[in-house]
């Protein structure tokens, strides 16, 4: 019995009273589906926090519980998951719901997990070291926050090049995205509503993009007030939304199109917050 | 003197799309992928837009050929394809006429000026509807591969299934 021999090894340490082997074989059955299916709602959390559309979090999560040869059903939401993963050879089963942590596109992670989710497969991981190799995943660090910021305002500067900007136009947006989204890390940091911290961000940008059009140093123009704010584009949330759409996972679609739609509504109201102080 | 412009431009969409990589913390080999991807989607959207084919056709034009690279880019560098496909998308994302569709919004909310409202209310319109299909064609055109090899996963995806299929 292959299934025991594994059990055997994942509970190595762990003193477990049976009388004969076929109950050994249940009682580890029993708590190899527990614990598999925590690390499986902790990874689908991780998932749709990440930025993983609904059709990626039921793939990679199905592929790891098929591996084991365990069935499991979810139903994924924004903020939560739920979890049933069950064996039909002892009708164990093991249910639970997680809340999802705050959202913040991190793609370093869904890469991780989906190859993950394969060397189960391909290796045979045992619980435990999927759950070493989750925690190696989450501990990995972001890019230095002058790279992202450097890279970010460049960004901002070909978007401004893009419309039309000039030269100027273009050192003009590189200063306003950075500072903006500088100001959009600060207030994160400061625990404000992730809505409100892109209205701070886009004010910000839209501000000092503005100063320079208003106060006409050499001749600014419009590409340069409108491209600064274009680095807050809800772009995962609403090709998600598109995504899931055409899947058919219609109520997540809906969730993440209004989520991306109300990011858009605070990037127009610091815009325009600008333009009533300017006076365009 | 017009194609060297339309390749200049490849190079910003490039470092645009670059730029919302490290924004969304991709992996850091990625990166050469997503700047090329950025650049040839770009380049494809500028090219057809120059041969007359419109903004929103250009738009999928560009978006298609961004998500068909992104299944090699994905078995070459061993990343899902969106990871590829959303930053090199991003850059072709309408702000100005966002931006123009919302002033038009605010000008229609505000006093009727009869003789310019009309004007006002086409323009908004044309600019609005853009918007909202050139987001759609966006999303629709890196969805491409994965509709027409009908596979869960881009792992079984190959070029020569693709062409077979």
């Amino acid at each position: 019995m292959e299934n025991k021999e594994s059990a055997v090894q994942y509970y190595d340490g762990q003193i477990v009273v049976v009388d004969d082997a076929e109950q050994f074989a249940n009682a580890t059955d029993q708590h190899l589906i527990k614990d598999l299916g925590k690390v499986l709602l902790e990874i689908g959390t991780i998932l749709m926090s990440s930025g993983a559309n609904t059709g990626r979090i039921r793939n990679n999560l199905n592929r790891i519980s098929d591996a084991y040869g365990y069935k499991t059903e979810l139903l994924i939401s924004h903020r939560s998951l739920m979890l049933t993963i069950s064996d039909e050879r002892n009708c164990y089963h093991f249910n639970s719901l997680k809340r999802t942590p705050p959202h913040g596109v991190n793609f370093k992670v869904v890469t991780g997990i989906s190859r993950l989710s394969w060397r189960v497969v391909d290796e045979k991981l045992s619980v435990a070291q999927i759950k070493k190799e989750l925690d190696r995943l989450l501990s990995l660090p972001h890019y230095p926050r002058w790279v992202i910021l450097t890279l970010v305002g460049l960004a901002g500067a070909s978007f401004c090049r893009l419309a039309g900007g000039t030269l100027q136009d273009m050192l003009i947006v590189f200063a306003a995205t950075s500072v903006g989204l500088f100001v959009r890390q600060e207030s994160h940091k400061l625990q404000f509503n992730p809505y409100l911290c892109v209205y701070f961000a886009s004010l910000t940008a839209s501000l000092i993009a503005g100063l320079f059009v208003k106060f006409g140093f050499g001749n600014t123009h419009e590409p340069a007030f409108v491209t600064c704010v274009l680095f807050l584009i809800p772009g995962v949330p609403l090709i998600n939304s598109f995504s899931d759409l055409i899947e058919g996972n219609l109520q997540n679609a809906l969730i993440r199109g209004l989520s991306g739609l109300i990011i858009s509504f605070c990037i127009a109201l610091g815009l325009l917050t600008s333009t009533v102080i300017y006076q365009f | 003197m017009e194609w060297i412009l339309l390749l200049e431009k490849s190079i910003w969409f490039g470092l645009a799309a670059l730029g919302f990589g490290v924004l969304f913390s991709v992996p850091t080999r990625t990166m050469a992928a997503i700047y090329l991807m950025g650049a040839a989607g770009g380049l494809t959207k500028v090219v057809s837009m120059h041969l007359g084919l419109g903004i929103v056709m250009g738009t999928l034009a560009g978006a298609a050929v961004i998500g068909l690279l992104s299944i090699p880019a994905a078995h070459k560098r061993h990343a899902p394809p969106p990871v590829f496909a959303i930053p090199a998308v991003i850059p072709m994302v309408p702000g100005i006429l966002a931006y123009r569709m919302m002033l038009g919004v605010i000008k229609l909310a505000g006093t009727v000026q009869p003789d310019t409202y009309t004007q006002v209310l086409s323009e908004t319109v044309n600019n609005g509807l853009k918007v909202l299909f050139i987001l759609m064609c966006l999303a629709g055109g890196v969805a491409i591969p994965m509709l027409i090899t009908r596979k869960d996963s881009a792992k079984h995806i190959r070029f020569h299934t693709l062409i077979k299929d």
